[in-house]
């Protein structure tokens, strides 16, 4: 690298970065400014200047690249923190505030269109076939489909599934919709103290309860078809992390037989990986597929309702995207402010 | 203050802008009843078509879910097209409201955040006017996955193009919460693993305790425990990599060795030890010899002014005031009674020791004291054993002045003891983590032994083989009050009101409703024994209303559900939740039939009387 490269590089990093490499090598460097800190550090010996030049590659690994040299900007971003800040390539950004318009334009309800489910539900329902699954995705983005059809998948091939749902308002709305699906005969529901057509081959109960059950086959008291279960279905599965409930699904996980496939739904998680890695480390006869999708299906946006009745985009994006950072809207901040200010007087 | 937008203008902006159907979340239930009675008599009416439409549903709906005829809210719904939708409903009013959602028939549901978490109905829109929710008597912020379960209800698949989130500020509202909740990254779960009575005897009863290790090995809690350890065991890696150009010297454990030669060099290192010559029994007097103390001498009785050691020998000496008035010093040895007299005063620190007043009072107390006076007993301290690890460094001969490593000893020794410190407080924490579910699951079975569950060898005994089946929260107690024949021949409604109370873990007031006196005594016992057992099984609240409204239901089985709601201030929902949670209670003591048949048969007809009405609507 020579003195012209390195002085461009280094005029396009922060200060910060500057001092130090001037640590050390350039005595008192911290009174200098930027400029004269590159003089002074363009002025040190070849030996120090190629010490410099490494640490430089050190930090970024991507000026190992010819082409990285000529688009310093992009070395920049790709490698320093960042401020939150609309990325460039969002949609956004281009227009840097939008306005209500914009935001409110294209609402409606979209043509009746067959259904054709997207790539990650086909992979998800491929995968159950052989392996366990956890499907970790937004609220509303379609993970019922791929329950459904893998409990298709099951039934067909004579085997029992079990549906669990932590709670039992909502056992009782799958057990409604299955019922719908599948034929009132084909689908059973399991309570504390009831049983329903326990002999179906697609039962519905809570996770206590499939907990339960678990426990009382080990011990040598099976009840119904348990020798033919062949899918377990945990639907909202982030309630592992509940602090009072989260224990039986770790138990549940843990005694479900290994030869039955688990499907794992689950919202939006923070660490889907590591609970696939737990699964496959704790079910080593098939290793545990993980399928994340942040994407919406539909997509969302922002409006900050001001109490006088003003509408204003919440966000200077239009759609709200995930993990990008965010930006309010001018607008927004001002009549938040002007909000604020009230409350306080 | 400036108020949070009006629900009816909050849905007419809505409905302008076409932003409906809409859920709008509310911190608290009664945030959304109140937001549905602002609408009545207003004039956000729905056209009468549409109204006709919803009259409809719910005439079919009521067919399958009787308990929702005669709803009070059904008006409400059917003029202005809102509902409300929290836990205080009847899960069957709830499924009306899920339902009406879904056709589209309904343009805003107000709803409580815990909706989030539950039931799947999506709406086009989301209004989110808090970034805070009340947990456990606190508030705080939403975590950006609450928030992301929010939004996500916005925006239908296949029925939207698009969703949108509508922020609107109330007080306490924190809007950068909520920006960072709507775009950020959700929480990572952690594990919430805790080894359970149940839990234990369950295990036990199918598993070896080698395989339960294993099993308890396969929790999510270890793994994410070993990931720990995992860290720590890195670093434990890097301080033993410190100290490998630390190993041994001259002799093996140097660092032992320099700090056992160190502290001897330190202890021999006063130039001239002060040697206490005093005897024992002087030593033992001289506490009692302070300013003011009324002592015996040869010539008479005196006070001591001061005390101090002559500046030669070290001597104890004193600066007395004699019986005749005057002052003089003497050996502290030649004193021979102490009584059991001390006269305060302000000493001063020269002569004469006192102030001239003091004196005069203390000339005036020798001049009259009377001829025999207590004394104080003096007991001379026992020969104390000298240190042993003193006497054997300072007489034994050290290497270590000598030794050809001394230097570099000396030198590093700071450093390496520093290292060794930390490598064993890491070693430590990476054994806690490996070992703590263990410990756990050890510590509860310790206690089910003292119990009489499980044999000294960890087997299951007769109680244990039955205990195991209970497996719900507070089962110690619950099992102890089996052993102790409490509930034997009990009517059924007596034993659903104390399941009811070990059951309601709630602690929202409501009123006071009035106990047989059968309940209240033996509401009584079980609290008496649930106390003595709170030590390793937290104790239930017990409380009694609920206790009364389960004992009520179940007694009198001519009793409606509209009476039974009536008679307490509890929410409809809370109460549908509190028997349902009931009869999850009654149905694992059915489950004991093989066992104890009279208790369970008791249980079952409790169970039977119970489900009626709305209780049998769902199973």
């Amino acid at each position: 690298m020579n003195d012209e490269n390195l002085k461009l590089k280094l005029l396009s990093l922060p200060v910060k970065y500057l001092h130090q490499f001037a640590k050390g090598r350039i005595h008192r460097h911290f009174r200098l400014g930027k400029r004269q800190l590159i003089d002074c550090l363009l002025a040190l010996s070849p030996d120090q200047k190629k010490a410099i030049v490494a640490e430089l590659q050190q930090r970024a690994p991507l000026s190992t690249k010819p082409e990285a040299e000529s688009t310093i900007a992009q070395h920049h971003s790709s490698f320093y923190p960042q401020p939150s800040s609309p990325h460039p390539d969002s949609p956004g950004a281009t227009s840097p505030s939008i306005n209500l318009e914009d935001l409110l334009e294209g609402i409606g309800v979209p043509e009746h269109a067959p259904f054709i489910p997207d790539a990650w539900q086909r992979h998800a329902i491929e995968a159950i076939a052989h392996s366990d699954v956890i499907v970790s995705a937004p609220t509303g983005s379609g993970k019922t489909f791929v329950a459904t059809e893998a409990i298709k998948q099951a039934i067909a091939s004579n085997h029992t599934v079990i549906y669990t749902s932590p709670l039992k308002a909502l056992s009782n709305t799958k057990y409604m919709e299955f019922s719908q699906q599948f034929g009132t005969d084909q689908v059973g529901i399991l309570t504390g103290d009831r049983r329903d057509n326990a002999q179906a081959p697609l039962l519905i109960m809570t996770t206590e309860i499939l907990r339960n059950i678990l426990y009382d086959a080990t011990s040598g008291d099976p009840d119904l078809r348990l020798h033919t279960l062949g899918l377990v279905i945990l639907d909202e599965s982030q309630y592992l992390a509940d602090p009072e409930r989260g224990v039986v699904w770790e138990e549940t996980l843990i005694l479900c037989p290994p030869d039955t496939r688990l499907l794992l739904l689950s919202a939006s998680i923070g660490n889907p990986q590591e609970l696939a890695e737990w699964l496959t480390s704790i079910r080593p006869s098939t290793s545990c597929h993980l399928i994340r999708h942040t994407k919406r299906s539909v997509p969302l946006r922002g409006i900050y309702l001001h109490p006088a009745g003003q509408l204003v985009p919440l966000f200077e994006n239009r759609d709200i995207q995930q993990r990008k950072g965010f930006r309010f809207h001018p607008e927004t901040k001002r009549l938040f402010k002007e909000y604020e200010f009230k409350s306080l007087h | 203050m400036p108020p949070a937008i009006h629900p009816i203008d909050l849905v007419d902006i809505l409905r302008r802008h076409r932003l409906t159907p809409a859920i709008v979340f509310l911190t608290s239930r009664r945030g959304c009843d109140e937001a549905i009675d602002t609408f009545i008599h207003s004039s956000a009416g729905v056209s009468a078509t549409h109204s006709e439409k919803i009259r409809t549903f719910f005439e079919q709906f009521a067919q399958n879910f009787p308990s929702i005829a005669n709803h009070p809210l059904i008006s409400v719904v059917q003029d202005y097209g809102v509902a409300a939708h929290h836990a205080g409903h009847l899960p069957s009013w709830k499924i009306a409201i899920e339902e009406l959602m879904r056709q589209g028939l309904l343009d805003a549901v107000f709803a409580t955040t815990t909706l989030a978490a539950g039931v799947d109905f999506p709406a086009r829109t989301v209004v989110i006017s808090q970034s805070s929710v009340r947990k456990s008597q606190d508030f705080m912020d939403l975590t950006v996955s609450e928030i992301q379960q929010l939004a996500g209800r916005g925006g239908r698949r296949g029925k939207d193009f698009v969703g949108f989130v509508v922020v609107t500020p109330s007080p306490y509202i924190d809007l950068h919460v909520l920006g960072k909740g709507l775009t950020g990254q959700p929480e990572p779960i952690n594990s919430q693993f805790v080894v359970s009575y149940p839990m234990v005897l369950n295990l036990l009863n199918a598993h070896s305790l080698d395989q339960i290790t294993g099993l308890l090995g396969k929790s999510f809690a270890q793994f994410q425990l070993n990931q720990r350890a995992a860290i720590h065991q890195d670093r434990l890696d890097e301080v033993h990599e410190q100290l490998t150009p630390y190993g041994p010297r001259e002799c093996v454990d140097w660092v032992a060795q320099w700090k056992v030669f160190d502290l001897a060099r330190r202890r021999k290192a006063h130039r001239r030890p002060i040697v206490n010559t005093d005897s024992p029994y002087l030593a033992a007097c001289l506490p009692f010899l302070t300013p003011g103390r009324l002592i015996g001498l040869a010539k008479g009785p005196a006070i001591i002014l001061r005390h101090y050691r002559s500046k030669g020998t070290g001597t104890p000496m004193l600066s007395v005031l004699y019986a005749k008035g005057t002052m003089g010093e003497c050996q502290a040895q030649r004193v021979v009674h102490i009584y059991d007299h001390v006269y305060e005063f302000q000493p001063i620190r020269n002569i004469p020791w006192c102030p001239p007043s003091t004196l005069h009072q203390f000339k005036a107390i020798l001049s009259q004291l009377p001829t025999r006076l207590p004394t104080v007993p003096i007991f001379e301290a026992t020969h104390e054993p000298e240190d042993p690890l003193l006497t054997e460094i300072v007489t034994d001969e050290f290497a270590c002045p000598t030794c050809p490593s001394h230097t570099a000893c000396k030198k590093d020794v700071a450093l390496v003891s520093r290292l060794q410190l930390k490598a064993q407080q890491v070693t430590k924490t990476i054994k806690a983590l490996r070992d703590g579910l263990w410990h756990q699951f050890q510590q509860k079975a310790d206690v089910l032994h003292k119990f009489g569950y499980l044999t000294a060898h960890l087997e299951l005994t007769v109680e244990g083989e039955w205990a195991r089946l209970i497996r719900i929260n507070h089962s110690l107690l619950i099992t102890e009050l089996i052993r102790m024949e409490a509930f034997s021949g009990m009517a059924p409604e007596l034993l659903a009101g104390v399941m009811a109370s070990i059951a309601h873990d709630d602690d929202r007031p409501s009123s006071y409703m009035r106990l047989s006196p059968g309940l209240a005594s033996m509401l009584k016992q079980v609290r008496h024994v649930g106390e003595s057992l709170s030590a390793y099984e937290t104790a239930p609240l017990l409380r009694s209303d609920v206790a009364a409204l389960a004992e009520r239901w179940i007694g009198n089985t001519e009793l409606s559900w509209a009476s039974l709601v009536h008679s307490t201030s509890m929410a409809e929902g809370d109460v549908y939740r509190l028997l349902a949670r009931t009869l999850e209670f009654l149905s694992q003591i059915y489950g004991l039939k093989g066992t104890h048949p009279g208790l369970a048969d008791t249980a079952y007809r409790a169970m039977i009387s119970m489900r009626r009405e709305v209780l049998a609507e769902l199973p």
